[in-house]
């Protein structure tokens, strides 16, 4: 069958036939393909050439539509949006000015085609002087005595490009973000976010504002560190400070244990003491370096940032939210 | 195969999702199905009777519905941490799919794989870890063993 088959071809060409590439000729066959192997290889070869294709956003891939995704987006936080300020609030300038320069390569005349998209700036800004206003008013009530630095610290780091950036993309919204590049950047994204807040603030009032952000942001700090986040090079010179400050004796270091001096991981424990008193003990590989850890162990004491502190608690209600100093004694 | 063999994470939540408030990790459903296939007649019948009831009780979630010309239905469900799952439904009754919506609602995004421990906490101690200079009393000298 197939011998009389390659008679065949040889002598008279198919009816319905075209190439494919150079070296694959496709025919309409029912049979085992003969091109296939070939034109698998082609296939292969350039797949491999090219590397993998450049990421699509998930507004050009099938099964998007952008009015349900903004409405669920509102639904899904269990917030209501005004949408008008939400679809803004997506908006970034960047976005705009590709649309612009990309309906003017096409050639159409800006005149009739009216481009009535606001820009997301005002709201970010907005948004962001609320969050940090709020974050820094929740960080004082919370913690109370820790210094401006600390607070300020602490609030840069929740307000930073990381941990904005980890919780936009978890919450949809690169995916709803208009802007020029994809994926999107770092700072457009955070600004993004910071519009969103700010959108929120506006359509629903600071309240619900307010819980957004503690539901959001505040539960970042869970199973953080304080020195992870602030940069303290001198810990005993800080500590000093605050000691006298307070009116305390200063701290005398005097160490406690020691084990393994003369092997490849020695032990220290320094211990801090004021007027006789145990302040904090720290471990450490040098008598140096457990100093230091002390000094750290007694800074985490006196500003209330220690591993088995009590944790916030995110069922009290919003007159809570309003006096934070309520809930410092319970020092989340 | 082993559980070396085989990835493993610890137990996570997105976002620490339920500490501040409960969000439906489940952001996207399509329903891909044919409109004449015998395959797809369960898939059929759930958009009929149940996936409206679905739709509503989810406002957090959107469904999408495509007839296409395919030899299986499939449903993906895209969760918020960007994981995607595919389930083939292929002669699955309208009940049945009703019920892998629903579990597919409740899972969150991550993947399905062995868990290495059933619980995970943020502050592992109250009182302080206990190491072996804990209840020690301070000395200079050297690690020995204590005279009682």
């Amino acid at each position: 069958m197939a011998a009389c088959r390659a008679l065949v071809s040889r002598a008279v060409l198919p009816l319905h036939y075209h190439h494919v590439c150079r070296g694959v000729m496709l025919t309409h066959i029912r049979e085992k393909k003969r091109w296939m192997k070939a034109y698998s290889l082609i296939m292969e070869r350039k797949r491999k050439m090219e590397g993998p294709p450049p990421p699509k956003p998930r507004s050009q891939q099938p099964n998007f539509d952008y009015h349900a995704e903004v409405e669920a987006f509102s639904a899904r936080l269990r917030e209501s949006f005004s949408l008008e300020l939400l679809k803004t609030a997506f908006v970034n300038v960047c976005y705009l000015r590709s649309e612009e320069e990309r309906r003017r390569a096409l050639g159409l005349d800006l005149e009739t085609t009216v481009f009535n998209l606001k820009d997301n700036g005002e709201l970010c800004v907005h948004g962001q002087q609320f969050t940090e206003a709020f974050l820094s008013d929740w960080c004082r009530g919370s913690f109370p005595s820790l210094p401006q630095e600390g607070v300020a610290a602490i609030v840069g780091h929740l307000t930073g490009s990381e941990v904005m950036c980890h919780v936009a993309r978890n919450l949809t919204v690169e995916e709803l973000t208009m802007s020029a590049e994809f994926p999107v950047p770092d700072e457009t994204l955070q600004g993004t976010f910071f519009a969103v807040i700010g959108a929120l603030e506006q359509s629903s009032g600071s309240v619900q504002a307010r819980l957004f952000i503690r539901d959001f942001l505040v539960t970042q700090l869970r199973g953080k560190d304080l020195f992870d986040l602030w940069e303290v090079v001198d810990p005993m010179g800080l500590l000093v400070k605050e000691l006298t400050w307070k009116g305390i004796a200063l701290p005398e270091p005097r160490l406690i244990q020691s084990a393994g001096a003369s092997t490849v991981l020695p032990l220290y424990f320094v211990g801090l003491y004021s007027d006789g008193k145990l302040l904090a003990q720290g471990p450490g590989e040098t008598v140096l370096a457990a100093e230091e850890e002390a000094a750290r162990v007694a800074l985490r004491k006196l500003y209330g940032f220690t591993e088995n502190r009590r944790p916030w608690d995110y069922t009290a209600p919003y007159e809570q939210l309003q006096k934070p100093s309520a809930q410092a004694l319970t020092s989340g | 195969m082993t559980a070396r063999g085989t990835p493993s994470r610890f137990l996570q939540s997105v976002l620490h999702n339920g500490v501040g408030r409960y969000v439906c990790q489940l952001k996207r459903i399509s329903l891909i199905f044919s409109k004449k296939g015998q395959g797809s007649l369960g898939v059929r019948d759930f958009i009929e009777e149940g996936v409206v009831d679905f739709a509503k009780s989810s406002p957090g979630t959107v469904v999408y519905i495509s007839p296409q010309s395919c030899r299986i239905p499939k449903i993906v469900a895209e969760y918020l941490n960007g994981n995607v799952k595919e389930e083939t439904v292929t002669n699955k009754t309208s009940q049945e799919i009703a019920e892998l919506i629903t579990k597919l609602s409740n899972q969150s995004g991550l993947d399905i794989i062995r868990i290495r421990k059933p619980f995970h906490t943020d502050s592992p101690s109250i009182q302080g870890q206990w190491h072996p200079f804990t209840n020690r009393p301070p000395s200079i000298d050297p690690v020995g063993p204590q005279s009682k």
